[in-house]
């Protein structure tokens, strides 16, 4: 089940919420610790989704590996699992950004085999 | 002559409107050296104050006025700037012919300038000589760097070639640095240290409205499209978070990656090679933020 491979993510230290969201905004599933997804984050989310695309046709049509937003206290990590579907996942600054990356690449095929 | 100068301590490679030189090295001693196309020049500076300007370009030298004329005809030019020792300094001095008591005695203006008094026009440099090529040029040099320069890694910058077509402007308009726009040497080291890491390709300081430093061989316009695109987005959703404060954005795509963040009053930019290690660039945002500059 997705929840189980997202739920990989959240066991890494600092983690707190891994998302698979279609382009439109709508969540397909998510699972989450001490942080709340609401409409509010889903909406920024999509902003980001959105946004990075457009930014990246910039590049000569380039597709966008990955999109990395950082505040003081958290950050979020988004990566493109298909055309239309991304995963994305919260965690506090002291997350080990190293970790997540390998473990988005690694269960993306895995991930898909769900969607 | 710009053979003979000392080669002096180099701060780094930027590019910046002609006047950003003069508004921003009052702490400096050196010389600023100038790349136009295929001519080179520079400028002796004692703290602000304009000492010689001096341009070549085959056979043809500007010196005086003529040559801060030629570098004020360019919307931005590119230039290092080189710090001297007090012996540089005046091994530079005498290269130039200036007399030591008369350089001190100078006021502190860029123009007209001492520059025009200590150097004065050659026959070269008279209106009637001065070459037609080099004095009017039908782009921008930004544009210009980037035929002869391709950019190194994320090559998929595009180009904007509707500047090739455009007539050359009869009287190129100097961009003014505004006056809120400070930055020190030390900004400009601590920049020149981050473009100097495996992976930076380029490095920009930027503000609202303009570029202020860029550091790299890179179309800065397509650039900061780039990153006023990826600070629009931070400013929609900043507000709706309750994250702290914005430390950076990135973007990767398979050529690399496109960084920004905040930087005193203004915004840097950052282009790297895709194998930039994330976790170091994180530290120097951080280091920059926190205490000013890379530790």
């Amino acid at each position: 089940m997705l929840k189980e491979i997202l739920n990989k993510f959240l066991i890494i230290k600092d983690v707190q919420a891994a998302v698979v969201i279609e382009e439109n905004g709508e969540v397909i599933e998510s699972i989450k610790s001490g942080i709340v997804i609401d409409k509010n984050l889903g909406d920024v989310i999509s902003t980001v989704m959105l946004d990075s695309k457009d930014t990246a046709v910039h590049f000569g049509n380039a597709t966008l590996s990955m999109v990395f937003l950082e505040y003081s206290e958290n950050f979020l990590i988004l990566g493109p699992i298909t055309e239309e579907f991304f995963l994305v996942i919260i965690a506090k600054n002291t997350a080990n950004i190293g970790q997540i990356t390998y473990e988005m690449k690694k269960n993306q095929d895995a991930i898909v085999s769900y969607l | 002559m710009i053979e003979q100068l000392p080669e002096g301590k180099s701060i780094g490679w930027m590019q910046a409107p002609p006047q950003w030189i003069f508004t921003h090295t009052v702490r400096f001693v050196g010389v600023v050296r100038i790349v136009i196309q295929d001519g080179e020049g520079f400028i002796l500076i004692r703290k602000g104050v304009p000492l010689a300007y001096y341009f070549k370009h085959g056979r043809i030298e500007l010196k005086g006025h003529s040559a801060l004329d030629y570098f004020n005809s360019h919307p931005t030019i590119e230039f290092n700037l080189c710090k001297y020792t007090p012996e540089e300094f005046a091994q530079a001095l005498k290269i130039c012919h200036i007399d030591e008591q008369v350089a001190e005695a100078v006021p502190e203006e860029p123009r007209p300038g001492p520059a025009e008094r200590i150097l004065s026009p050659s026959p070269a440099s008279t209106p009637a000589a001065t070459p037609p090529a080099p004095a009017r040029e039908p782009a921008p040099v930004v544009m210009q760097l980037a035929v002869k320069r391709p950019v190194p890694g994320p090559a998929a910058i595009p180009t904007e070639p509707v500047m090739q077509d455009e007539e050359p402007p009869v009287v190129p308009q100097v961009p003014q640095v505004s006056p809120e726009v400070m930055l020190d040497a030390d900004d400009i080291k601590i920049i020149g240290q981050i473009k100097k890491l495996n992976g930076i390709v380029a490095i920009s300081v930027f503000s609202d409205d303009r570029n202020i430093i860029l550091m790299g061989d890179v179309e800065i316009e397509p650039l900061l499209k780039i990153a006023r695109e990826m600070l629009a987005t931070t400013a929609k959703i900043t507000p709706r978070l309750d994250w702290g404060t914005f430390v950076h954005m990135t973007l990767q795509i398979p050529e690399g990656n496109v960084i920004i963040a905040p930087y005193r009053d203004y915004h840097l930019c950052l282009l790297t090679t895709r194998t930039i290690n994330i976790g170091h660039i994180r530290r120097i945002l951080r280091d920059l933020q926190q205490n000013g500059g890379p530790q």
